[in-house]
């Protein structure tokens, strides 16, 4: 199992289609993959939209990423640069 | 003619027209038999002579139906016999598609006689100028109208035209049963023939042989109508959406919060689609109907999926 912590950057913070975004990438690998709030308030299975939904992250917001499984490392990777990346949204 | 695909070039012959006209306009012909055949409409909309037998020949369209009224006839009709072998001749009678004369007037025998030399058909129906034109009209613009055939399967689901699609085998008909069985109907199934009733609208209908038929592997082919009743049938439907069915790995695209409309083109209309993943244990016939209820919400203004992401960006900003 891997973790990494990460903040959310992007100016909507996790919003609907972000959060679709998320959920697309983290489908296409095997490992189990969950985020956490590090405030402790909500986590989620990162392959179910509604559960990401319901972390209503916003700007700034601290999470925890942990993957289980084959390709852990992988996901871990991809997921935590998507949201490093703020889903790819150009900031205005 | 029927699987026509190309829009631009549509055109029908006279003889097919008088096939298909509704049988209000009791149409005869008068002259030009000759021309029945290798004359072709090839727009809906129709013109009158009027303006052209004064002279100004430069408006007549060749693929149109030329309208012969009582004004028409009164005017040629007051000239004297040279004038008017003159005006007719001007008319180069030899280019237009076809002529109908209304109300059941009698034309100018000069008239008939330059009709039948080139080979113009001349029809006459009893009724008035302004009914017979409706009725031509609808009738040409129905006959003209650009088609397509697709491959699919056709239904009408609480009053909406649903066209299913996907690969061969993914299970199209099968679902389609399933959704006859619960009351919904068929319109066609494998082959679709769409045609654009207007600049917006695409009708579909059944080739008339599988009209009401259904090909189930293992079952063959089963008779609807006979199986389920003539309420499990209908006749051409209007198009209003496309429901794709995809094998799940292929579908790595799907939407999954349904606030991303899909939109496809067919002849030039725009169909809104919903990308539905195939996989076993999944109720195609529930997931289709519910898609439906869905698409009849958001024609009536409501988009549940919109409002959810609304209520959402809301939270979020609260937590900022």
């Amino acid at each position: 199992m891997v973790e990494r912590t990460v903040v959310i950057t992007n100016r909507l913070g996790l919003h609907a289609r972000a959060a679709a975004l998320l959920v697309r990438t983290a489908s296409r690998f095997q490992s189990l993959l969950r985020i956490e709030r590090l405030d402790g308030s909500a986590a989620a299975d990162a392959k179910s939209i509604l559960s990401v939904l319901m972390l209503a992250a916003s700007r700034g917001t601290e999470l925890r990423l942990t993957a289980d499984g084959a390709d852990e490392s992988v996901a871990l990777e991809a997921i935590s640069r998507l949201i490093a990346d703020g889903f790819g949204e150009r900031e205005q | 003619m029927r699987s026509r695909e190309d829009s631009n070039e549509l055109s029908i012959t006279v003889n097919e027209f008088i096939a298909q006209a509704p049988r209000e306009l009791e149409l005869e012909v008068l002259a030009g038999r000759e021309g029945l055949d290798s004359h072709r409409f090839t727009a809906p909309r129709i013109q009158k002579l009027g303006l052209a037998l004064a002279g100004f020949t430069h408006y007549i369209h060749p693929g149109r139906l030329q309208i012969i009224g009582q004004s028409e006839i009164w005017y040629l009709e007051q000239l004297e016999a040279e004038r008017r072998r003159e005006v007719i001749g001007l008319l180069s009678l030899e280019q237009i598609a076809c002529a109908l004369v209304t109300k059941g007037l009698e034309p100018p025998p000069e008239f008939i006689e330059a009709a039948e030399q080139a080979q113009l058909p001349l029809l006459r129906t009893p009724l008035v100028s302004s009914t017979a034109i409706n009725l031509v009209t609808d009738c040409l613009q129905e006959m003209l109208a650009p088609r397509v055939v697709l491959h699919g399967v056709l239904l009408d689901l609480y009053g909406l035209g649903v066209l299913l699609e996907g690969s061969s085998g993914i299970g199209k008909s099968e679902c389609a049963l399933d959704l006859i069985t619960r009351g919904h109907r068929l319109v066609s199934d494998d082959v679709i023939e769409v045609r654009r009733i207007s600049a917006d609208r695409l009708a579909g209908s059944a080739p008339d042989l599988l009209r009401e038929h259904l090909e189930i592997r293992g079952l063959g082919i089963i008779n609807i109508r006979d199986l389920f009743g003539v309420s499990s049938i209908s006749g051409a439907r209007r198009i209003d959406l496309s429901i794709r069915l995809e094998r799940w790995e292929a579908a790595s695209d799907v939407d999954r919060l349904g606030i991303d409309m899909r939109v496809i083109e067919i002849l030039g209309v725009s169909v809104p689609q919903v990308l539905i993943p195939v996989s076993p244990g999944r109720n195609l016939a529930t997931l289709v109907e519910t898609a439906v209820r869905v698409q009849l919400l958001r024609l009536r203004g409501y988009d549940a999926a919109q409002s959810f992401v609304q209520r959402h960006a809301e939270l979020i900003k609260d937590n900022e």
